[in-house]
């Protein structure tokens, strides 16, 4: 018999992600986020890169994996601090705001 | 797990931070995964090098920085001192006037016949060749009106040359004013009420009318014969509508006439017509005079069932014809005096009835 053990934390963040996505303001980060990084000039560097990586391996073996492989680690690390913080704040306040839930 | 035995507030803010960049970490995973299938799908299509160019073709479109020229490396307003060669006139036009020319040179704008026409007119007049730029309208109106004047003034006697109502601000369409500014002998005579329509094909200065300043003595007589001829109050110009406006009375048209071309001129055409609207000073006042003694002002044209159609009854078709009348000038006692002077004009060559039979009339009513 196997029994989930999911400590207090774990339930927490779940709880935590489920209002988030019940209240859509998950979908609102992801929106915010995405049109900030487009802004930003990151989507562009990031095609720039796969550019080349897709050069690297020929374009016809390119796999998924291989990319997802390459490029989220760059991707992560190319996100200017700006955005960073300003999505972290809104995180936050929705946190504070449903404290008390 | 029941939302009631979790609670944020019992949590520090250390942990909360750490939810906070864990919830970060996803949305950032989230928009790479997503942009690795976006260029994943790219790829397999064929389309992701598709706005790659080679650098010969990028260095065509390069943007240009270069003074007197926009981003293109075109030069702003090299077309305005072209000059195109008119296809009617063959003339040779500068190239921002070549529309408007084409327009007056083809005679399909709105205003190219209206200002060919009255060249016409004034060339006539005047003997002279007009200037070719349609823009000297008001030039031309004070050489006209000079030269009216050198002629003697044969137009207008009394009116001021100087006259600030000679302006061009006078030219609007609508409504009839006094003409003159000096003394004012035929203010009776120009109707006033009631608005022109531009509907007419001669189109003098904007109006609907002719200025008969402009115009010799054998001008007048012509237009007067074809024309109604009655000068409006707002604009000092001829009526160009037909000898039958509805605009206007017989009466206008006849002072009109007898103003410009002496007492014996006439009408060119007799009317019979009961649509009057002009009442003689004179003639009324006799008639009024001779009404005294009708005290009654109950003979409103309301009594259209006991009117009959025959003239000599008077007043109850004075009624009928006065009653259309009244709906414009709705006052009542002057459908008496319209009756009257209607009966007046509607008989031209006969004379004035004599006092109807009001007494038995007014038995019928009474």
């Amino acid at each position: 018999v196997q029994v989930s053990k999911m400590n207090k934390d774990a339930q927490m963040r779940a709880a935590i992600n489920q209002k988030l996505i019940e209240t859509g303001e998950r979908e609102r980060l992801k929106e915010l986020l995405r049109a900030k990084l487009i802004e930003c000039g990151w989507k562009d560097q990031l095609k720039a890169h796969c550019k080349e990586v897709i050069k690297e391996k020929g374009l016809e073996h390119v796999t998924v994996d291989d990319l997802v492989a390459e490029i989220t680690p760059k991707g992560r690390a190319l996100v200017p601090d700006s955005v960073k913080k300003e999505l972290l704040q809104r995180i936050r306040t929705f946190l504070a705001q449903h404290a008390s839930l | 797990m029941k939302m009631e035995e979790m609670s944020l507030s019992g949590l520090d803010n250390s942990k909360l931070e750490a939810i906070a960049q864990e919830i970060y970490a996803d949305l950032v995973e989230d928009s790479c995964l997503g942009f690795c299938f976006e260029v994943h799908r790219a790829v397999k299509c064929g389309y992701f090098f598709l706005d790659d160019t080679d650098p010969d073709s990028m260095k065509d479109f390069e943007i240009v920085d270069q003074p007197g020229l926009d981003i293109f490396g075109q030069v702003f307003n090299q077309w305005k001192s072209k000059e195109c060669v008119c296809p009617n006139c063959s003339r040779s036009i500068a190239a921002s006037r070549f529309a408007p020319h084409l327009e007056k040179c083809l005679g399909m704008g709105r205003n190219s016949s209206r200002i060919a026409n009255r060249r016409i007119a004034n060339s006539n007049n005047m003997n002279k060749s007009e200037s070719d730029q349609e823009d000297n309208d008001d030039i031309n109106d004070n050489d006209w009106s000079y030269g009216s004047e050198k002629k003697g003034l044969w137009y207008l006697p009394f009116q001021n040359p100087n006259s600030p109502r000679r302006s061009k601000s006078l030219k609007h369409k609508n409504g009839f004013s006094v003409c003159t500014s000096a003394s004012n002998t035929l203010p009776l005579l120009f109707s006033s009420s009631g608005e022109l329509s531009n509907s007419d094909p001669f189109k003098y200065n904007n109006s609907t009318g002719i200025s008969y300043e402009t115009l010799g003595p054998e001008e007048l007589r012509s237009l007067l014969t074809t024309q109604c001829g009655v000068i409006s109050e707002h604009t000092k110009k001829m009526c160009t509508r037909s000898l039958r406006c509805p605009q206007h009375t017989d009466e206008q048209r006849r002072a009109v006439r007898i103003y410009f071309l002496g007492p014996s001129a006439v009408l060119p055409e007799v009317e019979s017509s009961l649509d009057n609207d002009s009442f003689d000073m004179t003639d009324s006042q006799a008639l009024i005079s001779r009404l005294q003694w009708d005290g009654s002002s109950d003979l409103s044209p309301s009594d259209s069932g006991s009117s009959k159609t025959s003239e000599n009854q008077g007043w109850g078709l004075g009624t009928n014809s006065s009653e259309s009348r009244k709906t414009k000038k709705k006052k009542s006692h002057l459908s008496l005096v319209g009756t009257a002077s209607g009966l007046g004009s509607n008989k031209k060559k006969k004379p004035k009835p004599p006092a109807p039979p009001t007494p038995s009339i007014y038995d019928d009513i009474n």
